[in-house]
């Protein structure tokens, strides 16, 4: 890596505390992100984590809100383990633009990220509304109830929105229920869907061609350009799925 | 006041300058595919520069004016004929009620706009009227114009004005991007990066306003990339396992899974918009350094002429 916009050689945070070390109150340090050039005109901040983590993604959506807070920006898309910051180069450069994302991720900003909301997202599960849950059911061996009841059983946070508008993209499901993408997508998934791609969970805002297992569907609109709030959910809210 | 689409043609949108800012919600900024000659089009018939106008995708597009207007045709150039008699590209031209206009196919370019003194009118969502077909949003309806429907037209704004010579805006069939590395870059074979920014693609059949097909030198990983989905932005280049790049348009998917290899320079995007399929494709390297001044020097050749308006 040649780039100018490499980062500096992780430095670990200040440890105040040297005579007498107390293993309880040492903290872990906070895993130093990727900052690198996306372009001439945008920035990704990169965690590229092996496992999905709230610390990461607490970071990622208070990074996101000092960020947008600072009105210097086009765009700032949050992701699981990334975030991509779009400034206009007229304006700013991308060394102003990495020194500000330093600044703010300076010190441990995790806690900083407001709690968002918690819905209930009411799930019809199995049937016509999740024609992929009978192979969940064979690949965990475990009984249509257990499955739905494994699914349901956990407070999920949406990590992300998009690829398309109200897609809602979840924290991991239960480890049982991880599952390969379908090997040929459908060409059309309906609105509300309920679906599985390896770890990730997420329900499908819009009807869109798509390659999840599907195990359920909502009846809930999470995208509805009609509504005067047209979307349900958004990155930093917390989902409960009440199977009915 | 109002026109009456005779004829939709292949793909025939409102647009206006988009709606960005709400990625993180899913939603692309979207608006006129290429925003310089939208400008433009306006700019001629004396309107702000992102006012609505129509965006008219590889021609067919007929049109009945049921009043007297000033309207001006900019981008692609498409044989356009006003009761018969040929229309020029970029200056502005009365028409007069029951004109019929008809823009056939195109010969360079992808996309013309059709800008009407007044503007067009179409349904606002999140402060645009910009047609996005995936969610339905903004447009007539969140659709393509349809034929028979009938488009609204806005109070005059101005008076018309005409384009210095220089300033119009060169478009081939063959599209010349420069790029700089996307963060996937290293992921590529040497091979592959050679390619890039030596040898043309083709835009195939599968192309619109989200994205294009590109077909070439197939483009090897070096290592298989496993991402998790991640930001994507118009004008990047993602190379998936088969080694037939796609690049993200104006309407691009808002995350990606897939190996982000080159990013298009925030001065070419609008170029993006005049990609027709069977264009060749070409990448250019821009160097870090250079592209803040590239950009400046395009700001600022068109800064006095449309006011407001900026790469």
């Amino acid at each position: 890596m040649t780039s100018p916009l490499t980062p500096p050689p992780v430095t670990s945070p200040p440890v105040t505390q040297p005579p007498a070390i107390q293993p309880s109150a040492i903290q872990p340090p906070a895993i130093q992100p990727r900052i690198l050039p996306y372009g001439d005109h945008a920035i990704l901040v990169d965690w590229s984590a092996d496992k999905f983590s709230d610390r990461i993604n607490d970071t990622v959506h208070a990074l996101a809100a000092k960020l947008r807070k600072s009105g210097k920006y086009r765009e700032i898309v949050p992701g699981y383990d990334s975030l991509v910051c779009v400034f206009d180069l007229a304006k700013r450069s991308a060394d102003a633009t990495k020194r500000h994302i330093e600044d703010i991720l300076a010190r441990d900003i995790s806690s900083e990220t407001k709690t968002g909301k918690t819905i209930d997202i009411p799930v019809h599960y199995a049937g016509d509304s999740g024609p992929d849950i009978e192979r969940i059911c064979e690949a965990s061996k475990l009984t249509l109830d257990e499955v739905i009841a494994l699914h349901s059983g956990q407070t999920y946070r949406v990590c992300m929105m998009g690829f398309i508008p109200g897609f809602t993209f979840l924290s991991p499901a239960p480890k049982a229920l991880h599952h390969p993408r379908l090997e040929t997508p459908r060409a059309k998934v309906p609105a509300g869907s309920v679906g599985i791609a390896n770890w990730q969970t997420g329900i499908y805002g819009l009807e869109s061609p798509g390659g999840w297992q599907i195990i359920g569907r909502t009846p809930l609109s999470i995208f509805d350009a009609k509504r005067e709030a047209p979307f349900l959910l958004e990155a930093g809210d917390h989902v409960r799925f009440i199977p009915q | 006041m109002t026109l009456t689409v005779l004829h939709s043609g292949t793909q025939s949108l409102i647009m206006d300058a988009g709606r960005p800012g709400h990625r993180h919600q899913g939603i692309p900024g979207g608006g006129a595919a290429d925003k310089l000659s939208f400008a433009i089009a306006n700019h001629l018939v004396g309107n702000k520069w992102n006012t609505p106008a129509l965006e008219c995708a590889l021609g067919g597009l007929h049109i009945r004016f049921e009043e007297d207007h000033v309207i001006a045709l900019s981008g692609a150039q498409m044989w356009s004929q006003n009761q018969g008699l040929n229309l020029p590209l970029n200056k502005a031209v009365p028409v007069e009620a029951g004109d019929i206009l008809t823009m056939s196919f195109t010969r360079s370019g992808c996309r013309a706009y059709l800008a009407v003194a007044g503007g067009v009118q179409g349904k606002s969502f999140m402060g645009s009227v910009s047609t996005y077909l995936p969610a339905k949003l903004g447009g007539l309806d969140g659709e393509a114009l349809k034929t028979g429907a009938m488009v609204h037209i806005g109070p005059k704004q101005g008076e018309p004005n005409s384009l210095p010579k220089g300033h119009t805006p060169l478009l081939s069939n063959h599209v010349v991007l420069r790029a700089q590395h996307g963060p996937e870059w290293e992921a590529l074979s040497d091979s592959a990066k050679r390619y890039l920014f030596t040898t043309p693609f083709y835009a195939t059949a599968a192309t619109d306003r989200m994205g294009t097909r590109l077909k070439g030198d197939l483009l090897a990983l070096e290592t298989p990339v496993n991402m998790t989905s991640s930001p994507l932005l118009p004008g990047s280049l993602q190379v998936p396992p088969d080694g037939q790049p796609i690049l993200a348009l104006v309407d691009g998917h808002c995350t990606g899974g897939y190996a982000r290899a080159l990013q298009v320079i925030q001065a070419d995007l609008w170029l993006l918009g005049q990609i027709a399929p069977g264009a060749a494709v070409s990448f250019r390297r821009s160097l870090a350094e250079d592209a803040a001044a590239v950009l400046k020097s395009k700001n600022s050749f068109y800064a006095d002429l449309i006011p407001g308006f900026t790469f």
